[in-house]
């Protein structure tokens, strides 16, 4: 049984490290605190917040814990240690994560005396109806997979007519699965849906550079939310401080919602962030969409288990704006039908789908249907095009579906991902237009057509501004650093469903 | 005012272990019957009693431990529950010396056993929960604790290897010991040989048998002032300095991450106390929790230097003897086997400690007794903790009033 209240408490400072510092003599703490244990009485209201959510610890001393405590039990064996920030002036203690620790494994020297970054994940395991605990007292190495980046906030230098994506960011994880041609994206056993949207956030507040208060609207899409009721995009907002702060009662000024649309419940939303920042009387600077999912799959020898061999994990995040954009919206068209080619019922642990109807009526007619449309609409023809990203659900609908709009390689190339991700659901095409943006020319045009099961499917079309060049040194974690990566690590079918399965 | 010094008069405690059949209220009546016989007093004569438990809420749903210590003695004394033995033992000391009770009966009991399924978890309360959250466990702060300890005084190769070895040799030790006392969880000597291949079996520095097991029991004594102690047939043992600091709870938030600061301050005011010094101290009972907690004990209360306990008692690795020889001086450390032996169901533990320091002191230890030079011990010291060094108590002891 969890506590409701506790899990709040704790999720609150925990989540995002949340510490204070004394004004007067500098010393920290993790946790808040109203005056400084040292200076004391004149140190009231002399305090001041920080947090480690960004920062950089050292793994001072660590140990292995392979008899670990009952809820700690089915994420195996772990690190534990001491990590310290600030040259010690805070210590707190921390699980690695994203370490699988093999049977007999006893050096782990490696890691002792490593710079170590804070990852927000899940806690433990708790009972299914329970509230789901999470922490960011979880780390990974600094010179490993996911690097260390500070969050800098720059200044806008300029406003746009037009309003556009202002910054991006991709997740997924350091471990792959490999079958065949294809490398999936795996969660480690501590992350799911929430974790891959805060990481996918984070990224692209690293990469836009905003002030974070300046974010109005969060929107959420994924159909892997490990809540039936409870949104996303609260903990979003929370864990990354998006919209003003009222610290008097630890609330974000800031409007957030969780949507669903089977792989279209991000893109879907690109048009209202960019019409909510459009809006000329509510002063919204930005908003930011999600798509994350930890995409559900039922084992291959279970009904609707030939998902297995598709799915992927990973989040992608799009913050709209009119200040320093990197690619103008240039406009839309969207399409829906009652064509239900792939469904999860209530209480339903992994969707179904409608085998070979998913392919011609379902996928092509939409995707078809939307890009035709939009291009009819802006008067553009297929070499007007530099970029094609299409939805991937696998390798062969993609290139399919763009060859029959009378793209070529070089067109939607760039933009496909699913071989090294996998299928991530309602992050597929974002990711797969982050990828085109990684390496896309100012004044370049980006087509892009989500596909939504059930259906639908949402053309836009995109013009890079001069800004793409300069903004893309921010970022480190970029869409190519994920597919080539030497700490990539890979696992067998056994744990893959282990690992998705989570804790 | 004058205060008066406290005696212990009386003392029992019941076989450490697994007590399959008994409730914790069974066990503690075994204990106090004892320590009321020993004493020659009965329960009418009680002006009150203290009593500790850290677990007895969780294990045995049980809430307010006076009530049923109440009916079990038909008594309507003022009564405490404390957590540890110490804490009971402490406070119970204060009520003697204020003058206010003659006749104290201490009491301490755990049923660890009885949850056996989650009592690791339950071990965790006495961490701070940031650890927890970040998924330590019982054992893993004695592995931080030594890593950072080796660190900190750069012990490496052929050394490191001695240390790992004085370590075992502690666990040895005290299971050796604990072949000579009839209430102990574990009656059997172990070899070298088993500590490593527990380690190696672990993947860690420290295994199976560098550390306390889990436990049931109970152990209780009769405190009386010392007019009051007059009475009583028997001579006494003195309470000369009984003593309690506090350290943070997070461990990683403390200043020395090698040691336990609490357990040295609490040491330094018990001697003042006592008004002895700490080479007078020959029999000593430490909370060895782990073997690295017995030798860190002895760099915290005093005995060693900082960084050098281990090499201290290199003569005794060498020679298996079963005291440490520090300074031309012998001590007696843990000789009813440590909470690693003996057993360690953690609110009566420390009345097993007190026990043997009492049963030593008094010449009633049987085979288990100690002389130095041919006399028995004159003074001893018990050293209690509670949580991973967050409160710790030192009682001293003697046969005479000091």
């Amino acid at each position: 049984m969890s506590s409701e209240p506790i899990e709040r408490r704790v999720s609150y400072i925990g989540d995002r490290l949340r510490g204070s510092q004394c004004i007067i003599c500098g010393k920290e703490y993790f946790r808040g605190k109203n005056y400084c244990g040292k200076c004391g009485r004149k140190s009231f209201g002399k305090m001041k917040d920080i947090d480690f959510f960004y920062g950089q610890g050292n793994l001072e001393v660590s140990t292995l814990v392979n008899q670990p405590t009952n809820r700690f039990i089915k994420m195996g064996s772990y690190i534990y240690g001491i990590v310290s920030f600030n040259e010690g002036k805070t210590r707190v203690p921390g699980r690695l994560t994203d370490v699988i620790i093999k049977d007999g494994e006893t050096d782990i020297s490696c890691f002792e005396g490593k710079n170590v970054i804070p990852r927000f994940r899940r806690r433990y395991a708790v009972g299914e109806s329970d509230i789901i605990p999470t922490i960011s007292l979880a780390f990974t190495v600094a010179d490993g997979y996911y690097p260390h980046q500070k969050y800098e906030i720059h200044n806008p230098k300029k406003e746009y007519e037009t309003p556009g994506i202002v910054g991006y960011g991709v997740y997924t994880s350091k471990f792959r699965i490999k079958e065949g041609n294809m490398e999936r994206s795996v969660p480690f056993i501590d992350e799911d849906a929430v974790t891959a949207a805060v990481e996918a956030g984070k990224m692209a507040l690293i990469h836009s550079g905003i002030d974070t208060s300046l974010i109005g609207k969060v929107y959420v899409g994924s159909e892997s939310n490990p809540y039936a009721v409870n949104p996303i995009a609260s903990k979003v907002v929370q864990v990354l401080k998006l919209g003003k702060e009222e610290k008097t009662c630890g609330i974000q000024e800031v409007d957030a919602v969780d949507t669903e649309f089977a792989c279209k419940a991000a893109t879907s939303m690109f048009k209202d962030a960019s019409s909510l920042v459009y809006y000329p009387k509510i002063n919204t600077t930005c908003a930011m969409t999600i798509g994350a999912d930890n995409s559900q799959a039922a084992p291959r020898t279970e009904l609707g288990g030939e998902l297995d061999h598709f799915v992927g994990f990973g989040g992608s995040a799009f913050i709209f704006g009119m200040q320093d954009v990197i690619a103008e919206v240039e406009g839309w068209y969207s399409c829906t039908s009652d064509t239900p080619d792939f469904w999860r019922r209530d209480l339903q642990t992994y969707p179904r789908h409608g085998g070979r109807f998913t392919g011609e009526p379902a996928y092509f007619k939409h995707v078809l249907k939307s890009c035709n449309s939009l291009m009819k609409q802006l008067k553009l023809k297929v070499e007007d095009v530099d970029y094609f990203v299409p939805h991937q659900p696998n390798i062969g609908f993609p290139v399919k579906v763009a060859r029959q709009l009378g793209f070529k390689e070089e067109q939607y190339e760039p933009s496909l991902k699913v071989a090294n991700f996998g299928n991530v659901y309602s992050g597929s095409s974002p990711i797969g237009l982050a990828a085109v943006l990684d390496v896309a020319e100012p004044d370049e045009r980006v087509v892009l057509a989500s596909y939504g099961s059930g259906a639908g499917s949402d053309a836009y079309s995109f013009v890079t501004t001069s800004q793409i060049v300069e903004k893309r040194q921010r970022q480190k974690f970029t869409v190519y650093s994920q597919t080539k990566n030497e700490n990539l690590e890979y696992v067998d079918y056994t744990t893959y469903r282990r690992l998705k399965h989570g804790l | 005012m004058r205060l008066q010094k406290p005696a212990i008069i009386g003392i029992g405690r019941t076989k450490f272990g697994e007590h399959y059949e008994k409730d914790p209220e069974t066990l503690i009546e075994e204990a106090g019957l004892q320590a009321l016989d020993s004493a020659g007093i009965t329960r009418k004569d009680l002006d009150a009693c203290y009593l500790s438990d850290y677990f007895l809420q969780v294990t045995n749903k049980i809430g307010l431990e006076e009530g049923f210590f109440s009916e079990l003695l038909e008594l309507h004394v003022p009564m405490e529950k404390t957590r540890s033995f110490s804490s009971a033992f402490l406070n119970a000391c204060h009520g003697v010396q204020s003058g206010k009770f003659d006749f104290v009966l201490v009491g301490g009991m755990e049923k660890m056993t009885d949850r056996w399924d989650k009592i690791r978890d339950d071990l965790m309360l006495l961490e701070d929960p940031w650890s927890y959250y970040a998924g330590c466990t019982p054992e893993a702060n004695h592995e931080l604790l030594l890593k950072g300890y080796i660190k900190k005084f750069g012990i490496y190769g052929k050394q490191l290897e001695k240390l790992y070895l004085a370590l075992a040799k502690i666990s040895v030790k005290n299971h050796q010991n604990a072949t000579k006392n009839p209430n102990a969880q574990y009656k059997r000597s172990i070899t070298v040989d088993q500590v490593l291949k527990a380690r190696n079996k672990s993947c860690k520095a420290l295994g199976l048998f560098d550390f306390a097991p889990i436990s049931d029991g109970a152990s209780a004594l009769i405190l009386a002032s010392q007019e009051a102690a007059k009475l009583c047939s028997d001579p006494p043992i003195y309470v000369l300095g009984s003593s309690s600091a506090t350290d943070y709870i997070t461990f990683p938030s403390r200043e020395d991450r090698t040691g336990f600061m609490a357990n040295t301050l609490a040491m330094q005011a018990a001697l003042k106390q006592a008004k002895v010094d700490i080479g007078d101290i020959q029999i000593a009972e430490f909370y060895d929790q782990s073997t690295l907690l017995e030798m860190i004990s002895l760099e915290d209360l005093g005995f060693s230097n900082k960084g050098k306990a281990w090499l201290d008692i290199d003569k005794f690795c060498e020679e298996s003897y079963c005291f440490y020889e520090i300074g031309g001086r012998k001590l007696f450390v843990n000789l009813n086997g440590g909470l690693k032996a003996d057993g360690n169901p953690l609110g009566a533990t420390g009345g097993a400690q007190i026990f043997e320091v009492v049963k030593q002191l008094k010449g009633e230890a049987e085979s288990r007794q100690v002389e130095i030079n041919g006399d028995l011990p004159k003074l001893g010291c018990v050293s209690e903790l509670e949580g991973f060094g967050t409160k710790a108590y030192i009682h001293i002891l003697g046969r005479n009033q000091g």
